[in-house]
């Protein structure tokens, strides 16, 4: 996505401007060879499949999908704007707000902590980047642990529990208010080895002179974090954000292992993947609105990704 | 940071401070797990932050009742047969697009990469119909036959070769014969690092896939480590200390090979990040 | 800035959405305009058969791989007698049954005598069972169902356990013919929705091929399982809800502990005297989970009170049309649950997704409850956990059983729980062999045994007279409580339970009406919209399977 805009490819995909070659047809039938068992697999199981689920999404289906109705391309809208999808959008919105600002924050301060020549340093580098080796059940799990109302950790240490009612009544993951916010950071958790490992990558690629000639200038710490180390840590920036975004959107682990989509009846934890594929989905057994709702999420994506590189895209300073 | 004056004093004891607090604080989730994983069931919930009993049992509960050593092994195949299959398809495609000069190139590449914006989600409904009809659920080939190849991996690859010296893409050019030979013996070479990386990536993607399997697989021995820990929540949360040894034992063998192939595993997860 | 970016795109996308909702819900998408509405055949990769225009089950056997078409297609069975691949006791039939006997030309054969020819030396035949026990239960599955492979050798029985029952029935339905397994545990609200996907056999088929003699199963639990007079499921493992309790807090608060409440009125006068006393700080722990408080008890107290819970005779005649749950009585039973919770009687645990959330409130050390309403097969799993010492001061013997408490005055209940689906399109001798394990699965022993070890209830009263039962029923009556208040039940509609065919949805909508309520909501109006969504369901159901 950020690769594909700009690589020069892109820009010319005009295969009329250059004369006719003989030698490009040669060489045909050897790319195709090359290229056969990728598109293979990429056409057999994403282009396929995408075309076909947006057909599948014009129908309602039982529960088999043996008995399909067409309701015609109005069901996309109808799914769209239905309470249960709004609903999850916002939801889905608000989970992105939670995870990607916390995420990209969280992952520079430590990246910016552990980026200084002080001795054992390495073992919190090591420490700080652990979290990559834990999967999103594993995560889930672990936090599961630490936030259930009746045997989790929290709740059962006596000043904690006193302290703070919530994590006992009716607990963190079944409060309306907090359900969110906590599946929010153990994904926040989880990811934060992987913003770490590049933050830190970017970085480390930033020259050093250009700090000494900062310093030489006068500037202060803060003022070479804003004007050297922000700028030129874009592309890192820029790479985490659309992964921590798209993390963000396709959440399912930890919301399927943390809350099932609850607490009920707000469904405070319902995004539009859970809606589609969980416990409890009404789209479960309907093959029909199951396709429309995975298809709406795609296009959302899409959406996302071209208002990403609009708009943030052209700003970022890529070092040299 | 040369340019950097060392702490001294205060601040570097603050820094330390700091450094201190947030590595607790990243770890506390680990070691909470740890404490309870080792604890019999009747102390699990008593002190939960203090491992003042120690016992394997848990360990040992989770590992047979889990049926978690065939889990990750099921994990591990896939996940190898997935980084091997992604590296190959991904050699041979990102060589086609560096190397060859062909009619629709561009569109190809083009389209290659349009694959990258379809969320996986989107395609699940109809892949689990097309491998329920191949009759592969519950196969490793059901399993893993889907991500056999990814335009990532093609685009890393055709990025690392658009590196390699000219003279030696001409020679690929001037015969079409051997093109196979070329990318074994000149290309590869050149570029272990970045297939090193597209490895570990695409081991630790396949690895963690957590829906994909869950939707795909009923029978209980065919689960990989992620479906399965979902089965063992489901199964055991009223045995918060074995749910706990079991998510210890899923997470062990990553957290070694982590350890083992540190320097990897970053240029793995930064080459998305590099300018293309 | 570049930080900033997101957040405000993703505020501007939200606002878009906000302003072009259209206020109703996914299930009617597509549905508003019915000049679209045409039939068509489905896409390839969706059907299962090359024929979809059928009207009954007929298409069922065709569905299969080529070459065991021959055996199980109906159309080659002229009736019962001939049913094809059985042998000569395929012509036997029940004689007492014969006369009034509804034909079953329609469905799928039963070849119960094809194990026969099976050749155990050379190969045992191999079935694949589903199912979503967890805990004590699961454990009580595995050791049956050794029991079963090691007492003969003719089948071998595999389980698999899918995690739950929601996922057994996803992952039936999303399976196509591969996939399926030879036999399926659907829990109660999977009924209907079996019945019309054309993939399981009627049991009754394979009752009158074999000849078997069903009059010592409960007839409230065949009468469950059955629709339109065919017996399609053998139940397996029924359950209903009981009230669990805490004896020691009924001591401490001047109750007597063998007098748990038997009504709601009496539900709240003890709530009131727990909480008074303050042994407990809730009398009462309730849950808003589908297979509890939020659907599965509120269609046990429609009953209790003797109300249909759907129209068309509890949708027993036809598929209904329209829910019942917002009418006076549903109203009176959440205004009561709604009032304890309010006057601090009752506390609400919430979506209770494990199903333990709302016992282990019991155990709470801070704010315990001194009751909770729970399914009597978690009996065996709560005197298990309790046991193993994880609650701090709360022994198995602590622990009282009643009857579920309710409008009426007698305690009654409906036949919850599971029942096993013989699974349509395989081969003669794995039908067979299913068969044989399905009824395993209801002799005496085997229920006796699975009893004791659940808190399931026997569904064949000889049971109760084999060891381990008979010991336990004499020794703790506590088990005995769910069978007792399911014999005592009427044999009417409201007791037979509601048959719907989107069941599972209509309890997600109950379930998010009383979660709604029970933090404030205004309890007439949330009824009737939960009410109305559920008619939608309903209608969307008719039109797809009608």
């Amino acid at each position: 996505m950020l690769v594909a805009t700009s690589d020069p490819a892109l820009r010319c995909i005009d295969m009329e401007s250059r004369a006719f070659d003989r030698r490009r047809w040669r060489q045909l039938p050897a790319a195709l060879a090359l290229l056969a068992p990728s598109a293979i697999v990429l056409g057999a199981f994403i282009v396929y499949p995408l075309v076909k689920a947006i057909f599948l999404g014009r129908q309602r289906c039982n529960s088999t999908g043996t008995r399909c109705v067409d309701a015609g391309w109005d069901q996309y809208s109808d799914t769209f704007r239905s309470t249960e999808f709004q609903h999850a959008l916002l939801v889905t919105a608000e989970f992105a707000l939670i995870t990607v600002p916390l995420g990209l924050a969280f992952g520079i301060g430590l990246a910016v902590l552990a980026h200084k020549h002080l001795s054992g340093v390495g073992v919190f580098r090591a420490i700080f980047s652990s979290t990559v080796a834990t999967s999103v059940a594993v995560a889930s799990l672990m936090w599961l642990f630490l936030l259930q109302p009746s045997v989790g950790v929290l709740s059962n240490v006596g000043w904690i529990a006193d302290a703070f009612p919530v994590v006992k009544q009716p607990g963190l993951l079944n409060d309306p208010g907090t359900a969110l916010w906590s599946v929010g950071l153990s994904s926040v958790w989880a990811n934060l080895g992987f913003t770490f490992i590049i933050i830190t990558a970017g970085l480390q690629s930033i020259p050093d002179d250009l700090y000494e000639a900062a310093a030489l200038d006068g500037a202060t710490g803060t003022g070479r974090f804003w004007r050297i180390t922000l700028p030129l840590l874009g592309p890192s920036l820029l790479f985490v954000l659309i992964v921590l975004t798209t993390r963000a959107f396709q959440a399912y682990g930890e919301i399927d292992l943390l809350t099932e989509g609850g607490p009920r009846p707000d469904d405070s934890t319902t995004t539009i993947t859970y809606l589609t594929y969980g416990r409890n989905s009404i789209m479960a057994t309907d093959q029909g609105l199951q396709a429309t709702t995975a298809v709406l999420l795609f296009v959302v994506l899409l959406g996302l990704s071209f208002l990403q590189l609009w708009s943030i895209g052209r700003r970022v300073h890529y070092g040299d | 940071m040369a340019a950097e004056r060392r702490p001294t004093g205060i601040r570097l004891l603050g820094r330390y401070g700091l450094l201190l607090f947030v590595a607790f604080a990243t770890l506390f989730p680990i070691y909470t797990t740890l404490v309870a994983a080792f604890k019999p069931g009747d102390q699990v919930l008593v002190n939960p932050l203090l491992p003042d009993s120690f016992t394997l049992e848990p360990i040992m509960t989770a590992w047979s009742d889990g049926n978690l050593g065939r889990y990750l092994f099921n994990s591990l195949v896939v996940a190898v047969v997935v980084t091997v299959a992604q590296v190959v398809t991904s050699l041979l495609s990102g060589y086609a697009f560096a190397m060859l000069d062909f009619p629709g190139r561009n569109l190809a590449f083009a389209l290659f990469l349009a694959t990258l914006l379809v969320p996986i989600e989107a395609t699940l409904v109809v892949n689990r119909r097309t491998v329920d009809s191949l009759d592969w659920l519950n196969t490793y080939q059901g399993l893993a036959v889907p991500f056999l190849a990814t335009a990532f991996g093609t685009f890393l690859i055709r990025q690392a070769l658009l590196a390699v010296p000219g003279e030696l893409r001409d020679a690929a050019r001037i015969d079409g014969a051997g093109h196979l030979a070329f990318l074994r013996y000149v290309a590869l070479p050149i570029i272990v690092p970045t297939v090193g990386a597209l490895a570990l990536f695409s081991f630790l993607s396949s690895w963690n896939q957590y829906l994909w399997p869950n939707l795909i697989t009923t029978e209980e021995s065919m689960n990989t480590v992620q479906s399965g820990l979902t089965l063992l929540r489901r199964s055991s949360i009223d045995e918060p200390n074995a749910l706990m040894a079991g998510t210890v034992i899923a997470a062990v063998p990553i957290f070694v090979a982590l350890l083992l192939f540190q320097r990897s595993l970053v240029r793995g997860l930064t080459s998305g990040a590099v300018k293309g | 800035m570049k930080r900033a970016a997101l957040p405000s795109l993703l505020m501007a996308a939200s606002l878009f959405v906000a302003a072009c909702g259209s206020g109703e819900s996914a299930i009617t998408a597509g549905q508003d305009d019915p000049d679209d509405v045409t039939t068509t055949e489905p896409p390839d990769q969706i059907a299962t058969g090359d024929d979809t225009g059928d009207e009954t089950g007929d298409e069922t056997g065709s569905t299969t791989a080529p070459d065991d078409t021959e055996t199980t297609d109906p159309g080659a069975a002229g009736g019962d007698g001939d049913a094809g691949g059985s042998d000569d006791e395929g012509a036997t039939t029940a004689p007492d049954t014969a006369p009034t006997e509804i034909p079953l030309d329609g469905y799928p054969d039963c070849p119960t005598g094809a194990l026969d020819d099976v050749d155990a030396a050379d190969a045992p035949v191999q079935i694949t069972y589903w199912h979503g026990m967890t805990a004590e239960n699961e454990e009580a599955l595995q050791a049956i169902t050794e029991q079963y492979n090691a007492s003969q050798d003719r089948v071998v029985v595999e389980l698999q356990n899918q995690g739950g029952y929601l996922e057994v029935i996803d992952k039936y339905y999303q399976s196509g013919d591969n996939g399926r397994p030879d036999l399926v545990m659907f829990p109660e609200y999977g009924f209907q929705q079996a019945i019309d996907s054309d993939t399981v056999i009627p049991v009754e088929v394979c009752v009158r091929d074999a000849g078997f003699d069903t009059s010592p199963i409960q007839p409230s639990a065949v009468q469950a399982y059955s629709s339109a007079g065919v017996h399609w499921a053998m139940p397996f493992n029924v359950s209903n809800p009981i009230l669990y309790f805490n004896k020691q807090m009924f001591e401490a608060a001047g109750l007597d502990p063998e007098q748990p409440p038997t009504t709601f009125d009496e539900l709240r006068a003890m709530s009131q005297q727990l909480v008074d006393s303050g042994v407990a700080s809730y009398g009462i722990a309730l849950d808003t989970s589908i297979d509890s408080g939020g659907g599965w008890f509120l269609e046990q107290w429609f009953a209790n009170a003797g109300e249909l819970f759907v129209d068309n005779g509890n949708g027993r005649e036809s598929l209904p049309t329209e829910v019942l749950f917002d009418q006076e009585t549903g109203v009176e039973i959440v205004t009561f649950l709604r009032d304890l919770i309010d006057d601090g009687l009752a506390v609400n645990v919430g979506d209770n997704a494990g199903g333990s959330d709302n016992f282990l409130k019991m155990a709470d050390t801070a704010d315990p409850a001194a009751m909770t309403i729970g399914t009597s097969a978690g009996l065996g799993t709560v005197i298990n956990v309790l046991g193993s010492g994880l609650v701090e001061g709360l022994t198995p013997n602590d622990v009282g059983v009643g009857g579920l408490p309710g409008l009426a005055p007698e305690q009654t209940a409906i036949v919850g729980g599971a029942a096993n689906f013989v699974v349509a399109g395989k081969d003669p001798e794995i039908t067979a062999a299913t068969w044989d394990f399905v009824t395993y699965l209801i002799t005496p022993e085997v229920q006796s045994q699975w009893a004791v070890q659940t808190g399931y209830l026997p569904i064949v009263d000889e049971a109760i007279d084999l060891e381990p039962l008979r010991t336990t029923y004499a020794d703790d009556p506590r088990f005995r409580v769910a069978y007792t208040q399911l014999a005592n039940s009427p044999d009417d509609l409201a007791h037979a339970g509601p048959q719907i065919g989107p069941h599972r949805q209509v309890r997600d909508q109950t379930a998010a009406a009383l979660a709604s309520i029970f933090n404030g909501g205004d309890i007439e109006s949330t009824l009737t919209d939960a009410a109305a969504t559920s008619d939608a369901l309903l209608q969307q159901y008719i039109a797809l399977n009608g």
